[in-house]
């Protein structure tokens, strides 16, 4: 009993300070909870509204587990870019993630209805080199990839950038990220559309 | 009488922060957020003000404990005082700034480990009263955020042209422009040399004022 | 065989690629301030390494078996330095019951590990970069420890014929160190894009 004691009187301030400082943090997180979670939502809506202008909501769909190749996977969580009243979908939009050249880049990537044209990719979030790998948020790089074929793309050095298909001309200077951003989609893309078949969301090919 | 030696030891206190005893410059403290965030005015000024923020707070909620503390868990107290302070300024940062909360990432956490803020809890809060804790807080902290501002404005200028994401110098490209930016600055290269510079010129400075 | 490669990987780039003192910023104050000497660096580095791993893996397990489970995401900073400060004290006592001669040349540098910013970060990093097993947080933050003593190892070689230099009054000391740790981290973004 004394031994307890002994401990109580030398930290008792360390005891009601822990219980005062976790009540002020429990308050602060239950205000702005809602706010954060919608500040998180609005980032990958409002991006992907724009790559899907004829979507009017996006419906979640139940997280798929993906294998990406090479050991990793992903869990992935779909969204159903549907049209109202009568709930149509005009297309599929998902994040994904990889490294580029200074760190993780992180992309939302939106598909046609049938999971066979890519309606392009927009930037979540990265971290590369101002004025070189951050072109990749640049129209130049972007606009390749809208109306490319859902399949594996090849990125090349020097080409057509304006004629759209699987090959997709680099950034001058930016050779690593443009490669991180082909990586990205083609790791991506095969492996969601399988387990969107598996789920049956999509129908498996002609 | 009494109110005289106050406000002079206020004064004092509050020029400290900024100068003689400048957290970055001269004591070397926090330098891990300063090469961090200092590639944009922007994030610098969320920064420094996170950091007032936090110091206000914890020297305040310190000074307060003061006569109450025991000495060998003095150390865990404003420990865990800062780590509580820096968790509602980032659940701030994430609710109402979420872009700069993104750019900051875990820089706005690593407060916590900042050694400006437990150095002055430790040698200034825990022996203070309230008033002279608080000018304290502000005084190193404006000292802290005028500092960060300095070297990214000096570092955004040069590597893009721009301050505070307007346009200062006229980039060369398609309208015309002389400009080239010097993309290093903002890479960790202009980071830990312009910093270096920095403090070599506050040297050179206090030498020219001393001798 | 895959998880090997990503491990492989993983540490690999920790160590070059992502090195925590060159491209994130972290540990810079013990960086600037016990690169002086070689066998000082070295040991400062064992130690920081020690503690980092010890630090990465108990605050991933904590993370991911306690405050995610119970919803208590809002206490992970809190929980995450006072782990790092039990670590530290942790090491602290065991490294003074058992090589009182290394405790005593560390002296007052020990107990500052709790405010290097390099194990709160990679702590925090870990949970950025979303880990997934707990092996795999493990070789990461060994890799940072390894990353953090290679430079500070090559920053002491540097000081230390630095010190034959005639560098110029006003920039002796730290801003001579931190240009020489910008023309490192020059050196070192050559790695970038090595590892995807």
């Amino acid at each position: 009993m004394g031994k307890v004691r002994f401990f109580l009187r030398e930290s008792w301030l360390l005891i009601v300070a822990s219980g005062a400082f976790g009540l002020l943090l429990a308050v602060t997180n239950a205000a702005w909870q809602d706010r954060i979670e919608a500040n998180r939502r609005h980032k990958f809506e409002s991006r992907a509204a724009a790559l899907v202008p004829q979507a009017e909501t996006f419906v979640e769909m139940d997280p798929i587990r993906v294998e990406l190749g090479g050991g990793k996977t992903d869990t992935v969580q779909v969204r159903k870019a549907v049209r109202e009243p009568d709930q149509t979908c005009v297309g599929w939009a998902f994040a994904a993630k990889g490294s580029g050249f200074a760190d993780k880049i992180e992309l939302v990537l939106a598909v046609d209805a049938a999971f066979e044209t890519l309606r392009g990719f927009a930037v979540l979030s990265s971290n590369e080199t101002p004025g070189f790998g951050d072109k990749i948020k640049n129209a130049y790089f972007q606009d390749q990839f809208k109306g490319a074929p859902a399949a594996v793309l090849t990125l090349v050095k020097t080409g057509e950038p304006t004629q759209i298909d699987d090959q997709i001309v680099a950034i001058t200077g930016a050779t690593v990220s443009s490669e991180a951003v082909v990586h990205i989609i083609n790791a991506y893309v095969g492996a969601v559309r399988d387990a969107m078949q598996d789920k049956g969301w999509i129908n498996d090919g002609r | 009488m009494a109110a005289e030696g106050m406000t002079t030891r206020t004064s004092r206190t509050f020029v400290a922060g900024l100068w003689h005893e400048n957290p970055v410059l001269r004591l070397l403290l926090g330098m891990c957020p300063t090469l961090a965030v200092t590639a944009a005015v922007k994030p610098a000024l969320t920064m420094g003000l996170s950091v007032i923020f936090v110091l206000v707070c914890s020297n305040v909620a310190v000074s307060l404990m003061r006569h109450l503390l025991k000495p060998h868990l003095r150390i865990l107290m404003f420990t865990l005082t800062i780590a509580t302070f820096v968790t509602i300024a980032d659940l701030y940062l994430k609710a109402f700034l979420p872009e700069m909360s993104e750019r900051l990432g875990p820089y706005i956490p690593l407060i916590i480990v900042n050694c400006v803020i437990i150095c002055r809890a430790e040698t200034c809060a825990s022996k203070n009263g309230l008033w002279i804790s608080l000018v304290d807080a502000v005084g190193m902290g404006l000292g802290f955020t005028l500092t960060l501002c300095v070297l990214a404005a000096i570092r955004e200028l040069l590597g893009t042209g721009m301050i505070f994401e307007k346009p200062i110098l006229p980039v060369a490209g398609p309208q015309g422009g002389w400009f080239v930016p010097w993309t290093a600055m903002i890479l960790p290269v202009g980071a830990f040399i312009t910093l270096g510079l920095l403090l070599g010129g506050v040297n050179l400075i206090t030498r020219r004022t001393k001798g | 065989m895959e998880t090997l490669q990503v491990l492989v990987l993983g540490f690999l780039s920790i160590v070059i690629v992502n090195n925590l003192v060159f491209t994130k910023f972290l540990g810079i104050c013990p960086y600037l301030g016990v690169s002086g000497r070689i066998d000082m660096a070295f040991g400062m580095g064992c130690a920081v390494t020690f503690v980092v791993t010890l630090a990465g893996t108990l605050t991933w397990m904590i993370d991911h078996w306690v405050l995610r489970v119970l919803g208590l995401e809002v206490m992970m900073y809190v929980c995450f330095i006072l782990v790092i400060a039990g670590a530290v004290q942790l090491v602290e006592m065991y490294v003074r019951k058992f090589f009182p001669a290394l405790y005593e040349s560390f002296g007052i540098f020990l107990p500052l590990i709790t405010t290097n910013c390099a194990i709160l970060g990679l702590c925090l990093f870990l949970n950025l970069w979303d880990t997934r097993r707990l092996i795999e947080a493990v070789v990461l933050s060994f890799g940072a420890g390894v990353g953090f003593t290679m430079a500070i190892c090559i920053m002491a070689g540097i000081r230390e014929t630095l010190q034959l230099a005639d560098v110029p009054a006003c920039l002796r000391g730290a801003p001579i160190t931190l240009i020489t740790a910008g023309l490192l981290s020059l050196a070192f973004m050559g790695f970038a894009g090595m590892i995807r």
